[in-house]
């Protein structure tokens, strides 16, 4: 689910910086924020950091004794992606193995479906490996509907690792 | 998130905090993406701006999981969806899955059915069909 979120952050602008004034010193704040906001990538809380919105304050600079360094607290609003457990959603399959495949949805790659969440299906191998039952395939580039059954939050990556299945009506493969 | 209670978000458990934050639809955050794209762009010749690989996959997937592409469709979606006293949440996802039937809407999004609330099926039978007349205008 894509979330649009307001947090507050602290903007630091090094000490060269800081001759600019008025409207240049306001872009220096609003490229060093984009910057820190792109490199942050994701949270545990907030899921993934897609792009930020409106810049809503910039409060008034604090200098940094040690480094000289002005520190701008600003609050803006911003867009992140976080899945939930239950939650349905539809993705592209980019992996198949002999006991599951793997999904892509939103900036989520790590999406795991095992074949023991695919009702039905049975794995056929070959040089385009499939998971067929009676009446469709799940194959490479194929679009699945599932349901989110777990996540994970991998701190040192900063990125979430999911598990999601087919068991339910309206899940499965999406023409 | 409290530790008792597990999330789920067929149940609407999602925390508080998020119960009551602003969800985007896919078709919504196209447009938005769409847009800062352009704007960065423009902003390229300071500090070498291009897109962040979240961003870029992002918008690869909004683009492909929108089901309205025209603004004024979008905006119409949400305003309609808005009507029927659903949570950000719920509403988002319908927005995104465009069920078909009542049946594939209470699958979608169980909460609509749950905790007592009055979602009768005709009104998300009227709901469904609004949303489809959007698309056949678009």
């Amino acid at each position: 689910m894509f979330l649009k979120v307001q947090l507050p952050w602290n903007v630091i602008i090094p000490a060269e910086n800081l001759d600019a004034k008025g409207l240049l010193l306001q872009r220096s704040i609003i490229i060093r924020l984009l910057e820190d906001f792109a490199a942050r990538k994701a949270t545990k809380d907030l899921g993934y950091y897609l792009a930020v919105t409106t810049l809503e304050s910039i409060g008034e600079g604090r200098v940094r004794q040690q480094t000289g360094d002005v520190m701008f607290p600003v609050v803006f609003s911003g867009i992140t992606f976080k899945l939930y457990r239950g939650e349905i959603l539809e993705g592209v399959v980019h992996k198949v193995l002999k006991h599951g495949v793997f999904l892509r949805c939103g900036p989520v790659e790590n999406i795991y479906l095992s074949h023991l969440k695919m009702p039905g299906y049975s794995y056929m191998p070959g040089e385009n490996p499939v998971f067929n039952d009676k009446v469709s395939r799940i194959e490479k580039d194929i679009v699945v509907r599932f349901i989110v059954i777990g996540t994970k939050w991998l701190e040192a990556e900063r990125e979430f690792q999911a598990l999601v299945s087919l068991e339910g009506h309206y899940l499965g493969p999406v023409s | 998130m409290s530790g008792e209670e597990e999330e789920n978000a067929a149940e609407l458990k999602i925390g508080d905090e998020f119960l009551k934050a602003k969800c985007l639809m896919n078709c919504e955050v196209a447009l938005i993406l769409e847009h800062k794209y352009e704007q960065l762009q423009q902003m390229s010749d300071d500090a070498g701006n291009h897109v962040s690989q979240v961003f870029e996959k992002s918008q690869q997937y909004v683009k492909r999981f929108s089901r309205y592409k025209n603004p004024d469709a979008v905006r119409q979606v949400r305003e309609i969806l808005s009507r029927y006293q659903l949570a950000e949440f719920e509403l988002c996802v319908l927005g995104n899955l465009c069920p078909e039937t009542v049946e594939e809407a209470i699958a979608m999004v169980p909460s609509i059915k749950t905790k007592g609330r009055a979602h009768d099926d005709e009104a998300i039978e009227k709901m469904l069909n609004d949303l489809s007349l959007i698309k056949k205008f678009e």
